[in-house]
């Protein structure tokens, strides 16, 4: 039971860490929040939702489509609501504010097109083939999610430290004025960014859409609490950071329901993020800067 | 007539008072979103607490509610706010949102607050009774703009070091409006809880901190009735909806949103500010005010105001400051002089209290090293810096008059009930700032902003800020930075002519030239320590000082370059 708990919990976790890496990602290459990115996350759900029911692709051709739909999706929200902010006064703030519209305006163009009702896969969508494992018992979906999360963020990992375009988002990071005068092209960089980020942000929503069978337009809402839980937790900025807290949050979730019971759940996540933030600003795994300035 | 309407007006109302809620913290620049939180602690303690029948037979309970939801939110605020508020930015934000959260999962969970079902209570607020509460908190804030306190939150909003640099007392102004948030907020629960007669868990959710927040941007948090243009706003979008016969659900959200970010976008201050652009420009108090007699005398010629012994301060592995002792006289021109990286700015920091050292001691004007930077400002110490902090949303003159916070009284209290000498401490602060800005030439620029300056001007404004404060001891640096040489002489006069007032003057500078001219002791630092000290002529031939700070050619650069 414990360990079916446990197991439960390492799935969602997973949810949560692609969901908070495509956040701590713009954060820790621009230093901006992007608050619409869960409404990013749920727009993924429901294109991949219609996107099955229309063409019936296998789910391998589908989360592609997905991801081009997010990248897609990024770009246009560093458009919109944070390129014609850039060296204002009031930047950072402004960018918050914008997001945050931008967000609302992408559920109400959902709600337009898909109308209030949930929207669901089709049954037969794909096989939920059950395993067991030691007494724990596992879906094949979960199994797709989890093996998908891992391969994303390795993937993600990967690109930051080993290409090009993840040496010259290290280096606007650092510092984007340095950066440009040596020659890297911020723009190109900043759209980069928010494609990888919303394109991880989108798969993550349609994955969470075939866990649950359907989606409707709060999907990133109920998860966007937690997904600030999990960037703080992990240390604003970093991509390790936000996968470990991704699958501790989902695991001390899981254990919080086995232990009290499910109201209390999101407490957890509240209750570590508060204490964190009051005794260690920088996170459980971020590392300590000598000096910012 | 207004009949069918009591509750789109009511509601309006109600939502200008949580935006008040955020207007206050947003004025003083701090994202707090744990509004939520306290107007739910607030409107379930008052609710259980007061009685639901009228008190002595005429009170109703909201009259009574309201006071104990205020103290509630208030107290909670500041039981938060100690651990929280020493987060910044998206941090704080995060933790009061998760602050909010935890008391809506607790008060959904608790048994004395009947879990999810909530708590229903008499409507007592009527439409009329909730614009009351509104024109309140419109009046506190109308009155609160143009005084002491108000520019300090302001100051506090555009640069917290700055402000803390010009006397304002950081931490208790960003308590202070943390505080008062809790407290509207409070109000807010309370009002709500009278007026729908029920409250659950999730009236009070992240969903409502969103729709605060928005309101109170929309509305704009520069201008005081911000709060209930940007309610009437986004109340009266879904009835317009309406009356044009536009029913789909999605319109509401996609036209809240859009508008919401054409503002952000193309109105940075806010509906508002279309409504307050038309402000006169600042006029020159009249004749009649003398302001500078009234001022403390400053100390003696000679006088020894600070000193400080074996200063250190390192950063991690790197000594930035080593070993420096330092003795300040009254009405001496002090000249710090010494390559990049030499320990300047780090000296002066800590002189005027942004850094505290690592090791030494020793008192600038009796307050001891380490303190907080406003401590310093009180006793006399004014600065400007490298790099100019200025108020970039304030007016010229209004970054003057923040300067002068030292040297006047607190007005907020005294406006509310419009005494005469409210005004009268106004009226003298606006001469000083005046004063001060005529000193250095830009009264004529009074009503712009910072950013229509040149780059001389804005330093010059710095100068005319720290002026206002009155200074005993005035620390420049770099102020000739970027300067032509027509303007550094100017500004060399200037010095002179302030010490010939009896301000004692410690600058940093790179014009060499200038230093000569200006100061009357030098002092050179290299790698953090003291190389050279004395009359400048001297101390500029030593031999070492010349190696080290001017290169191996004798010759002193005419100008030497900034970096």
């Amino acid at each position: 039971m414990l360990l079916q708990q446990l197991a439960n919990g390492v799935f969602a976790g997973s949810i949560y860490a692609l969901f908070a890496i495509g956040f701590t990602l713009v954060f820790g290459v621009l230093r901006h929040l992007n608050l619409a990115h869960p409404a990013v996350f749920t727009a993924g759900a429901f294109v991949g939702i219609e996107v099955a029911a229309r063409t019936a692709i296998p789910v391998w051709i589908l989360f592609p489509v997905v991801a081009l739909f997010g990248a897609l999706a990024g770009v246009l929200v560093e458009r919109i609501a944070f390129r014609p902010l850039r060296g204002r006064d009031d930047e950072h703030f402004a960018g918050l504010i914008s997001s945050v519209a931008l967000g609302g305006v992408v559920i109400a163009l959902l709600q337009a097109r898909y109308g209030t009702e949930p929207q669901s896969f089709s049954a037969d969508y794909f096989p939920n083939q059950l395993f067991e494992f030691a007494g724990v018992r596992v879906t094949l979906t979960q199994l797709v999610t989890l093996g998908l999360a891992l391969v994303l963020m390795l993937g993600l990992a990967w690109l930051v430290s080993a290409t090009s375009l993840g040496r010259s988002m290290r280096a606007v990071a650092e510092n984007p004025t340095a950066a440009k005068v040596l020659g890297v092209n911020v723009g190109r960089v900043t759209a980069g960014t928010y494609a990888l980020s919303s394109a991880l942000g989108t798969v993550a929503g349609a994955l969470l859409a075939l866990n649950l069978g359907q989606a409707g337009r709060d999907l990133g809402a109920s998860i966007e609490l937690v997904g600030f839980a999990v960037i703080i937790l992990g240390g604003l900025g970093s991509l390790w950071g936000a996968m470990a807290a991704g699958v501790v949050l989902g695991i001390a979730e899981a254990l919080t329901i086995h232990l009290f019971d499910s109201t209390w759940k999101s407490m957890v996540a509240f209750a570590l993020l508060f204490a964190v933030l009051v005794l260690r600003p920088r996170g459980l795994f971020g590392q300590v800067k000598v000096r910012e300035v | 007539m207004l009949a069918g309407y009591d509750t789109l007006i009511t509601t309006i109302a109600l939502f200008a008072i949580l935006a008040y809620s955020f207007h206050v913290v947003l004025m003083a620049g701090q994202l707090s979103l744990g509004q939520a939180g306290f107007a739910s602690l607030a409107a379930y303690v008052s609710t259980l607490v007061v009685p639901t029948e009228p008190i002595a037979g005429s009170l109703s309970p909201v009259l009574v509610g309201l006071p104990v939801g205020a103290l509630v939110g208030a107290a909670a605020a500041f039981v938060v706010g100690l651990p929280v508020l020493r987060l910044r930015g998206v941090f704080l934000a995060i933790a009061t949102i998760a602050f909010g959260e935890m008391v809506r999962v607790v008060i959904n969970n608790a048994e004395w607050t009947n879990g999810a079902l909530g708590v229903r209570v008499e409507k007592w607020v009527t439409f009329d009774f909730a614009w009351i509460i509104v024109a309140v908190l419109a009046y506190l804030f109308w009155r609160l703009g143009p005084s002491r306190s108000g520019r300090a939150f302001a100051a506090v909003r555009e640069d917290e070091l700055a402000a803390g640099a010009m006397g304002v007392d950081v931490v208790r102004t960003r308590m202070a409006s943390f505080v008062a948030s809790g407290a509207i907020a409070g109000v807010y629960g309370v009002m709500f809880a009278y007026f729908f007669g029920r409250i659950t868990p999730a009236t009070f959710d992240f969903a409502l901190t969103v729709d605060g927040l928005i309101t109170a941007v929309l509305g704009g948090y520069l201008v005081f009735f911000g709060p209930v243009l940007g309610a009437g706003f986004l109340t009266l979008v879904p009835e317009i909806q309406k009356a044009l016969g536009l029913e789909a659900g999605w319109i509401h959200p996609l036209v809240t949103g859009t508008l919401l970010l054409a503002v952000v976008l193309f109105l940075p201050g806010g509906l508002s500010t279309l409504f307050s652009r038309l402000r006169r420009a600042p006029a020159r108090p009249g004749p009649d005010y003398a302001p500078l007699d009234s001022l403390d005398p400053l100390p003696d010629p000679g006088t020894p105001i600070a000193s400080v012994t074996g200063l250190a301060k390192s950063y991690g592995a790197v000594d930035a400051v080593r070993g420096v002792d330092l003795e300040i006289r009254s009405g001496e021109v002090l000249g710090v002089i010494g390559p990049n990286g030499a320990g300047k700015t780090t000296l002066v920091n800590m002189i005027s209290g942004l850094e505290p050292p690592t090791a030494g001691e020793g008192q600038i004007l009796g307050v001891p090293l380490g303190s907080r930077p406003h401590r310093f400002a009180q006793a006399g110490v004014s600065r400007t810096f490298q790099h100019s902090k200025l108020f970039e949303r304030l007016t010229v003159l209004d970054n003057v008059l923040v300067g002068t916070h030292v040297v006047s009284r607190s007005t907020y209290l005294r406006r509310l009930l419009w005494l005469p000498s409210a005004r009268r401490d106004e009226r003298r602060a606006l001469a000083l700032a005046w004063a001060q800005l005529e000193r250095v030439g830009l009264a004529d620029r009074a009503g712009l902003r910072p950013g229509a300056l040149s780059y001389g001007d804005r330093r010059r404004l710095e100068i005319a800020r720290a002026l206002a404060a009155h200074p005993t001891l005035l620390i420049l640096d770099e102020p000739a930075a970027g300067m032509n040489h027509v303007e550094a002489a100017e500004l060399a006069t200037l010095i002179r002519g302030l010490a010939d007032d009896g301000v004692t003057v410690l600058f940093i500078e790179h014009n060499v030239k200038m230093v000569l001219e200006a100061c009357t002791r030098l002092v050179v630092l290299d790698f953090g320590e003291v190389i050279a000290e004395g009359e400048p002529r001297e101390v500029a031939s030593d031999p070492r000082v010349i190696e080290a700070y001017l290169g191996t050619e004798a010759e002193a650069p005419e100008e030497s370059e900034h970096v």
